[in-house]
């Protein structure tokens, strides 16, 4: 790694996971550099949703490298040997990972500004007018102001999906992790969600987005990895990789998702 | 099709026939039960007034159900003391089952064998003896250990030492005996609880930084919470008369005060009307208790919470009065 350059955001070299015997990653590659998009785009169960988790730890990756911001995730390495990080200190780096969920996964007891408030507090440490006033300035980012009060079972598919984007941005976060984060949704209402997702896009923020949206990835996105049977079957510039691709087998996704 | 002069449809309802037979069946029975309750039995005197040909004689009766006695003693201090005592057994019986139930829930659910399988130990033991059994183990603990030393495991060091049966009362031995073997079914109620929560929420606490107690702390249990209430509600009341069962241990509560005073007076039925009274009393207030706290862990589940039966009452009224829409005075003073 060179001194002078700052690392890349996310650097993962032969990443490999396996459950139960199953392997569903077979030494991944990618790189994505700070305020890249990087679309994952591949058939189900290609281990798009797993790599994805490792990045943040939520799965423990088995051999390989993988890196955020020019960190180990999960390990430390002293003296030549690899050590495992406490809970806290993993803790500590997830929460500058921002995750976005195929399910929403808004905290249901919680209204929504509680839910924007409750990682900043807890996690943070931010004082309770401070995370409100962050987190009406969210909500009134992702379109949602004046939702303060509302329950996430009185919200649309659309509308929980924006503000579980706003809970993940009041962390302040590094990285935004998207696990296919349209595909739950009616249509109609995955235009509002990409909308925010390009708004963020725009702004600068590092982005890996596991989606169907081709589209999206098309416009959205700086670098588009097919992955395929747990390997990056193909990748590069979405407008190249998408209207020209190569591989048989992106060839074959394609036909059937365009 | 006909109308009514606002658009509605006028029908005819269905006449649910099997529903009227049921209803009158159940009046019977109501009636049967309210009769014997209220009823009266001739003692076998007769109370006569007056003399001579104005002399009036009738057969002297008496409540079947001793209603006057019942109500002599519901608040004499000897019942109200042994309620006192019923309902600190029950809460400390309680406290301690909760607590406890949850920590070894946590310890169930936990990735370390050691952990979950002690807390799987404790469960099998104190749900597989009868809780009669362990009130009468506790009561009797000081013929295994005449006396409680704090200090070093193992070791001869003790920094405190203390006679057992100073310190253990009957009544701390129920607390005991009652909490332990509550902490064993609350276990499994908790447990049941973190359960019911989506995995999903805990990898959205995970992923913006909780550490595992915060998720549980402040993402799972208020949401576990929904579904241990219920049940835990059911407990409170079921302790509330399993604690009856420390008046076998010389624990004078609410069973063991009406024992006392109809072993003195024969006054058995009464007494035991009278104890039955003052559980029934409580065990109302409980369930209003469990009902407002349900309510209160339910936020975010329903998009509309369900009335408190203040609401529904009045809605129910107002249904009545919506029926005769003619009567303008009754439709009117309701509203108002």
């Amino acid at each position: 790694m060179s001194v002078s350059a700052p690392p890349l955001m996310v650097e993962a070299i032969g990443v490999r996971k396996h459950f139960a015997g199953v392997e569903v990653l077979k030494g991944v590659d990618l790189k994505v550099g700070r305020g890249e998009v990087a679309c994952l785009i591949g058939p189900s169960g290609s281990g798009k949703s797993t790599f994805l988790r490792c990045i943040n730890h939520l799965e423990k990756h088995d051999a390989g490298e993988l890196l955020v911001d020019g960190q180990l995730v999960g390990y430390e390495l002293r003296n030549a040997k690899l050590y495992e990080r406490s809970d806290r200190q993993i803790c500590a780096e997830r929460a500058r990972i921002g995750m976005v969920f195929q399910r929403f996964n808004l905290f249901q007891h919680l209204t929504v500004l509680e839910n924007i408030t409750l990682g900043q507090e807890k996690v943070l440490k931010v004082k309770d007018d401070a995370a409100r006033a962050r987190a009406r300035e969210l909500l009134d980012r992702v379109g949602l102001a004046g939702r303060d009060g509302y329950y996430p079972a009185q919200l649309s598919g659309g509308q929980q999906q924006r503000v579980a984007i706003a809970r993940a941005l009041a962390m302040d976060p590094k990285l935004m992790l998207f696990d296919e984060p349209t595909s739950a949704l009616d249509p109609e209402l995955v235009g509002e969600v990409l909308d925010v997702m390009r708004d963020l896009a725009r702004s600068g923020m590092t982005m890996i987005v596991v989606t169907h949206e081709m589209g999206f990835a098309r416009e959205a996105a700086n670098t588009v990895y097919f992955l395929d049977a747990g390997v990056i079957e193909e990748w590069g510039d979405p407008r190249e990789v998408l209207t020209h691709p190569t591989s048989p087998r992106l060839q074959n996704f394609l036909s059937k998702v365009l | 099709m006909s109308t009514d002069g606002d658009g509605s449809i006028k029908v005819v309802p269905v006449r649910h026939v099997g529903r009227w037979v049921g209803v009158a069946a159940a009046l019977v029975v109501v009636a049967m039960i309210v009769h014997t309750l209220l009823s009266r039995l001739p003692t076998g005197q007769r109370a006569c007034q007056g003399t001579g040909a104005s002399r009036v004689c009738h057969a002297v009766t008496e409540w079947r159900f001793s209603w006057d006695i019942v109500f002599r003693y519901f608040t004499t201090s000897e019942i109200l003391h042994g309620l006192l005592v019923t309902l600190e057994l029950t809460v400390i019986a309680m406290v301690v089952g909760i607590v406890l139930g949850m920590i070894l829930a946590v310890m169930r659910l936990s990735p370390n064998r050691v952990l979950s399988g002690s807390a799987w130990t404790y469960t099998w033991f104190f749900r597989g003896t009868p809780v009669l059994v362990q009130l009468l183990v506790w009561f009797n603990i000081a013929i295994l250990y005449p006396r409680i030393s704090l200090g070093i495991p193992f070791t001869a060091v003790a920094f405190l030492t203390v006679h057992t049966n100073t310190v253990f009362t009957p009544l701390e031995a129920a607390c005991v005996a009652l909490g332990l073997n509550e902490a064993a079914y609350m276990s499994e109620i908790a447990r049941a609880g973190l359960l019911s929560v989506d995995e999903g929420q805990v990898e959205a606490a995970t992923s913006i930084g909780m550490v595992r107690r915060q998720t549980l702390r402040y993402v799972v249990m208020p949401q576990a919470m929904r579904v241990i209430i219920p049940p835990t509600g059911n407990e409170v009341i079921s302790m509330l008369k399993t604690s009856s069962l420390a008046s076998v241990i010389g624990v004078i509560e609410l069973l063991g005060a009406a024992t006392n005073i109809y072993s003195a007076n024969y006054e058995i039925m009464p007494l035991l009307l009278t104890a039955s009274l003052w559980y029934l009393v409580v065990t109302t207030v409980l369930s209003i208790g469990q009902f407002y706290l349900e309510r209160h862990f339910g936020r975010g589940a329903l998009r509309t919470p369900p009335p408190t039966p203040l609401q529904r009452m009045r809605r129910d009224l107002a249904g009545i009065v919506a029926k005769f829409p003619n009567r303008r005075g009754l439709a009117g003073a309701v509203e108002r």
